[in-house]
């Protein structure tokens, strides 16, 4: 039996939402009684429709949120247990907007070993080999380490993205809508990418995406999340075969396949 | 044969740069018949959105149109004046922008945006523009329309934004539309909800659709014709059904081949990838515009191989055999040899 890697249990995160001035305040509930287990080596996707819960979900599993109720473990210790720097080095996001999550003043070499840095680790040549490696394996040119973000395309920045997650190898990644801000075919690099890096290292990883067509790829299992809920949750190809609830349904009726020839089928 | 709604010719777009000039777009023809639909696909930076603006002659003050012929409805529109240009734009082009919450007007409501289209253009003001304005509102599915009127762009959810941007720009019932990456921003379940809605609408009022996306799932689902654009230039076009099954130039087949598509693609199986990225386009091209591009083992699209008709007058281009509108073109000897070289082996 594979390892537990993240062992969540009916998490409740709420959200005080100002109503007016005067009017006091709102109680908003974005992630409503979700569980979740996820064993090692496995890739659980999340879908919903924006809005549902799924990057406060990722923010709550990353240790950046607390729940308002409810009980996280990762890799079986408590995460309000594991201390600040451990949690960085079990798990690491990478998130959606390559453009965005990259500081634009610091070169490229400087964000990825940003991570050891943090960890204390004393600078060496030792560092940047490992620096080299990393980048080595998501497939960027050495070269590029005295560069900045801004000469980079879009690809590129993801897969700096990709590096100063793994650098110091942890076990999960969480990665919130990895694709969505990149070109299709950029983003086959990207999927390919981290499918190769899953092998590589043994990694777990939380996939968020709306798009379905990545996720059947990509997903061993799929939670379909509605409202804060999670309303399904099987494997994918149980999942796309037999949806079993309402929104699931109307989840997979939207899925655009790139063959002009089943469009007579759908209408 | 179908009547044409808009026709342009041989459209370059050059941008000056301190020294050297950047050729956004290079030479492409477009037309569009009533009640068409032309996907216009390609990466990011390819001009795709350029395209559509010179068409619509809002191209930033700097960049140089120029173009052979730009017909609407068989009128040329090339030499009009700003004065004219405004009454074409939103009256007989409308265009449906990718964010629909940088393209309404946040600080006036629903209805003074959308009467306002009315008044400029069909002089209606009033109620009778109010009506107007809640029935098509209706027609794009916004019930009850009547209290959105007095709504702000920020009270409404994206995909209702994109709604009240369609419902606007069929205001005036025009002729064509250009909807660059119109669902791009959406969830799934609301993009396939507005492209079903502009299906719709489009055959109900016969307009010319002009649809710019890299999603080809969409094209997949909407597009009639579809013209496949790398660097500035059109590379191959046909009609849907024809590029789907039969891509002919290696580029789109190298694009059809990076989806994943349900059911095609085993589990963990590599999709396919094209190497590189789109280059740049400043100065003129001294080496193929697909160097570095090549993917290095050929994917399984390439089985298939199709024969090609060159066509009179031009070096490059090709008429992939058996179809009449079914054209490739290669930037150079070198990409037309590379594809060339899987045709004879296909033969062989």
């Amino acid at each position: 039996m594979a390892e537990i890697m993240i062992d969540a249990k009916s998490i409740i995160k709420d959200f005080k939402i100002t109503k007016g001035l005067f009017l006091g305040k709102e109680n908003l509930r974005a992630v409503d009684g979700v569980s979740l287990q996820v064993s090692q080596g496995e890739v659980l996707a999340i879908v919903g429709e924006s809005g549902c819960g799924k990057t406060t979900l990722a923010k709550i599993l990353l240790g950046l949120l607390k729940p308002d109720s409810g009980s996280i473990e990762l890799c079986g210790s408590k995460i309000d247990q594991i201390p600040r720097l451990k949690l960085a080095k079990t798990v690491q996001p990478i998130f959606q907007d390559p453009y965005s999550s990259l500081n634009p003043r610091k070169t490229i070499g400087s964000i990825i070993t940003l991570p050891m840095r943090v960890q204390g680790e004393k600078e060496s040549t030792e560092w940047t080999k490992r620096a080299f490696k990393t980048m080595d394996l998501v497939g960027l040119p050495s070269r590029m380490f005295n560069q900045y973000p801004n000469q980079l395309s879009g690809g590129q920045r993801q897969r700096v993205a990709i590096a100063r997650a793994l650098i110091n190898k942890p076990k999960i990644v969480i990665c919130d809508e990895p694709t969505s801000a990149l070109d299709v075919s950029v983003q086959s690099q990207i999927l390919n990418l981290l499918n190769d890096l899953r092998e590589e290292l043994n990694l777990t990883y939380v996939l968020i995406s709306h798009n379905l067509a990545v996720v059947e790829h990509m997903a061993t299992r799929v939670a379909v999340m509605y409202f804060g809920e999670k309303v399904e949750e099987s494997e994918t190809e149980k999942l796309f075969s037999n949806p079993q609830h309402q929104y699931t349904k109307t989840l997979l009726s939207s899925i655009l396949p790139p063959d002009p020839r089943q469009r007579s089928k759908e209408n | 044969m179908a009547e044409q709604v808009l026709n342009v010719t041989n459209l370059s777009i050059d941008i000056p740069l301190s020294g050297d000039v950047l050729h956004a777009v290079d030479g492409i023809s477009v037309s569009v018949n009533k009640g068409e639909t032309l996907c216009i696909v390609g990466e990011s930076g390819c001009g795709k959105s350029l395209t559509s603006l010179a068409i619509m002659d809002l191209l930033p003050q700097k960049a140089i149109r120029t173009v052979d012929k730009l017909e609407l409805n068989g009128k040329s529109i090339l030499n009009y004046s700003d004065r004219e240009m405004s009454d074409v734009r939103g009256n007989k082009i409308g265009m449906i922008f990718q964010e629909p919450m940088t393209s309404l007007n946040p600080s006036f409501t629903v209805e003074n945006q959308m009467i306002e289209t009315l008044t400029r253009h069909r002089n209606i003001t009033g109620n009778s523009a109010k009506k107007l304005a809640v029935e098509m509102l209706e027609k794009v599915g916004i019930t009850p329309a009547k209290p959105r009127l007095k709504q702000y762009p920020h009270q409404l959810s994206g995909g209702l934004r994109q709604r009240v941007m369609i419902a606007m720009t069929l205001l005036c019932q025009p002729e064509l539309i250009i909807a660059d990456e119109p669902t791009t921003a959406l969830d799934v379940t609301i993009q396939a909800q507005i492209l079903e809605l502009l299906k719709r609408l489009q055959s109900d009022f016969n307009t010319g659709l002009i649809l710019i996306t890299h999603d080809l799932g969409v094209v997949a689902k909407i597009a009639d014709r579809v013209a496949v654009m790398y660097a500035g230039q059109i590379v191959e076009e046909g009609s849907v059904y024809e590029i789907f099954d039969n891509p002919s130039h290696p580029y789109t087949k190298g694009l059809l081949s990076c989806i994943p598509v349900p059911g095609k693609i085993k589990k963990g199986e590599r999709l396919g990838s094209i190497p590189g990225m789109v280059p740049s386009l400043i100065g003129k091209f001294t080496e193929c515009r697909f160097a570095g591009r090549w993917t290095v083992e050929p994917s399984k699209h390439d089985e298939k191989i199709s024969t090609l008709i060159p066509i009179k007058g031009s070096k490059y281009e090709f008429l992939v055999d058996g179809t009449t509108n079914h054209i490739v073109r290669f930037c150079c000897t070198h990409c037309l040899e590379r594809s060339k070289s899987k045709i004879n082996k296909g033969i062989n």
